[in-house]
């Protein structure tokens, strides 16, 4: 129930219920004594007022019979009064005892008495109505007083077992008042035994658990502390190590900043380099402009010379038209000579002289013939010739437009070199800038690294501190679980 | 691209070689023809005439050929020929000269050649009924010596068109007797040759 509780807790909740059963013992206690108290009080108050008002009873009665005689010895009116005076005292203290009573034996054992006290004052009131009728003195044997004693005795009995009856409530009253004042005094006792015992109880179990609970956190803590300082050890193991690092860093660091000074000097020579680059780049740019304007006259040129080649084939293949209409003269021309020459063979001496004429007419025709073949032949050569000039110069251009394509393409790659070299311009310029504030990063570096050396030879230091406190822990923790009373170390 | 230029270069070259040959040439051959124009009227008739025989050289079904041009009277070209239903397949159909309908006779079918594409010349023999013999093409008009020819002996009972032989540019035609094709075609049409108008006669 009390497991995972602080142990102040445990110790409040302890004195919690001891103080608990304290304060119920002392209650029950005060109880047990107001209820004896009350008990006594009422014995005491029975004895007092029913038993002592009951006997007065009794002297008011010897009083009143004594009265009652000396009215019958003088007569006197003054001792009439004194008797009806003697009644009235005697009723009144009646009322009181029954105020008094509470038995129901008593208040009957009173009633009785109030009935032998009328039946008393009747007979006393006979006997004083015949005195009154005699002369002042008298001999009292002339009265007839038969029945007083009688009566008299009735009511001193009726008195006296009132009393008797109080004497005895009072010693019932006493003894139940004794009966629980005993069982008053056991039942203090139980919850007193009850309360020792819850203490004894708590004791045992705060005891336990501080040597459990206690005793094991001690343990920890000392196994605890062995490691801590095995890990200070370490640390200043690790220190030491650290030191001689950070020597070393401090070295490289050092080339580092010669390293960096020479990149920024070589980064100033780029720079200057670059600079020199972008200026004949704009130089070049005039050229490749003058180099363009000269691939497009080429280009012009090489298209005109196309159109006059074609032109030139159109002109070859007319006249292969022309050559073909002298073919044909020439042919018919032979036909004709031909013929002449037949019929000249049948047509005697002037046949044979037109023969002649007509040997010329159809030799010339044949030449004519050869020769315009020979012309044919020509033109086919010029149309072979001009189709092949036509197909070299249509390559030609295709060549000047590829070459034009490639120059543009060279033309955009020099400009894209020429704008990258600007941008290397700039970015040298930045590295330029970026070594500078490298070097001086280096600088605040090596001092941050000597810083760096430093503390780590204050954190072996303080390593070393760290496990010398730990042993000393570890001493404590042991001297703690002695203590304790687990008796481990 | 190197290909193309040296192709072009080539040719230009070529160009040149031909311009300037055809130069001299042109003037050689001018010169000459001017000579052999001039000659041939200075020499006398008559030799002109008897050491020398005219030939037609021509070709028929794809074969050389030579005719004698005096067993001719007319050569024609492109001349429209009807065609003829019949039975004989070297008779192409007919054609008009000078008012006269004469039957055109395909010389290549009459050689034995199977009949290759329209023939385009005509040749009309000498003698009657008139005739034409088609053939193919004409290699042209030649004047040759007369011993140039291998004759043959007509009588020698040979029947057929051919009749001796000619060498022209180093190559032998056979020469086409055009009074034996006349009687072939004759033969094939059911004709029979007259007495005065023998092979012989014609020839002399």
């Amino acid at each position: 129930m009390m497991a995972g509780r602080t142990f102040g807790a445990k110790l409040a909740a302890g004195f919690g219920l001891t103080l608990a059963l304290t304060l119920i013992m002392t209650a029950t206690s005060v109880l047990a004594l107001r209820y004896v108290l009350v008990t006594k009080d009422k014995v005491i108050r029975i004895a007092s007022t029913s038993l002592v008002e009951a006997q007065t009873l009794n002297a008011l009665m010897e009083r009143r019979i004594a009265d009652y005689r000396s009215y019958l010895l003088s007569g006197s009116p003054e001792a009439r009064t004194n008797v009806d005076r003697d009644r009235a005292n005697f009723l009144q203290q009646i009322n009181r005892v029954r105020a008094a009573l509470e038995d129901p034996a008593a208040i009957k054992l009173l009633d009785a008495v109030t009935a032998a006290e009328a039946t008393h004052a009747k007979v006393i009131d006979d006997v004083m109505a015949q005195r009154a009728k005699l002369p002042r003195t008298i001999d009292v044997r002339e009265l007839n007083t038969e029945g007083v004693r009688q009566s008299r005795e009735t009511i001193q009995n009726a008195i006296v077992n009132l009393v008797t009856r109080l004497k005895k409530v009072v010693d019932d009253t006493r003894e139940e008042s004794s009966t629980r004042a005993m069982w008053s005094i056991i039942l203090i006792i139980g919850i007193g035994a009850l309360l020792i015992a819850g203490s004894a109880g708590v004791a045992w179990r705060l005891s336990r658990d501080l040597r459990r609970e206690v005793g094991a956190a001690v343990g920890h803590i000392q196994s605890s502390s062995a490691e801590l300082e095995a890990a200070a050890a370490q640390q200043a193991s690790g220190g030491r190590d650290q030191s001689s690092a950070m020597n070393e860093i401090t070295t490289t660091i050092s080339e580092l900043l010669i390293t960096s000074r020479q990149i920024a000097e070589s980064a100033q020579r780029v720079s200057k380099v670059a600079e020199d680059t972008a200026e004949a780049a704009r130089n070049g740019d005039a050229t490749i402009d003058e180099t363009r304007a000269s691939i497009n006259a080429i280009r012009a040129q090489v298209d005109q010379i196309v159109q006059h080649m074609l032109a030139l084939g159109e002109k070859s293949q007319q006249i292969g038209v022309v050559v073909d209409l002298v073919s044909e003269l020439a042919e018919q021309t032979n036909i004709l000579a031909i013929n002449a020459t037949i019929e000249a063979s049948g047509a005697g001496e002037w046949g044979r002289r037109f023969a002649v004429v007509a040997e010329e007419i159809r030799k010339l025709a044949d030449r004519t013939a050869g020769s315009a073949k020979e012309i044919r032949a020509l033109i086919e050569d010029v149309r072979g010739a001009v189709n092949t000039t036509v197909m070299a110069t249509e390559i030609g251009a295709k060549a000047v437009d590829t070459g034009s394509r490639q120059f543009d393409d060279a033309t955009s790659s020099f400009r894209r070199i020429a704008q990258l070299v600007a941008t290397t311009s700039d970015a040298t310029r930045e590295i330029e800038l970026s070594t500078k504030q490298q070097t001086t990063a280096v600088e605040q570096v090596s001092s941050a690294a000597s810083d760096t050396a430093r503390a780590s030879r204050e954190t072996e230091a303080s390593a070393v501190q760290t496990k010398q406190t730990a042993a000393q822990l570890s001493t404590l923790s042991g001297d703690l679980l002695d203590l304790v009373g687990t008796g481990r170390h | 691209m190197t290909t193309s230029q040296d192709r072009a270069r080539a040719m230009t070259t070529s160009l040149d070689r031909t311009a300037v040959t055809t130069d001299a040439d042109v003037v050689t051959r001018m010169a000459r023809l001017r000579h052999e124009f001039d000659h041939s009227f200075a020499e006398p008739v008559r030799r002109h005439d008897e050491e020398h025989v005219e030939l037609l050289a021509i070709r028929a079904g794809g074969h050389p050929y030579a005719l004698r041009l005096a067993q001719t009277q007319g050569l024609h070209p492109d001349r429209p020929v009807t065609p003829l239903p019949g039975s004989v397949p070297s008779l192409l159909g007919l054609a008009g000269f000078a008012g006269t309908v004469v039957p055109v006779y395909d010389l290549a079918a009459l050689l034995g050649h199977p009949v290759a594409g329209r023939p385009r010349w005509l040749v009309l023999p000498l003698g009657t009924p008139p005739l034409g013999l088609a053939f193919h093409e004409l290699d042209g008009h030649v004047r040759v010596a007369a011993d140039a020819i291998v004759a043959e002996d007509a009588a020698a009972g040979r029947r057929g068109c051919l009749r001796g032989m000619v060498g022209l540019d180093g190559l032998a035609r056979p020469l086409v007797d055009v009074p034996a094709t006349r009687a072939v075609v004759h033969a094939l049409a059911g004709h029979t040759i007259e007495a005065g108008h023998t092979t012989e006669e014609v020839a002399r």
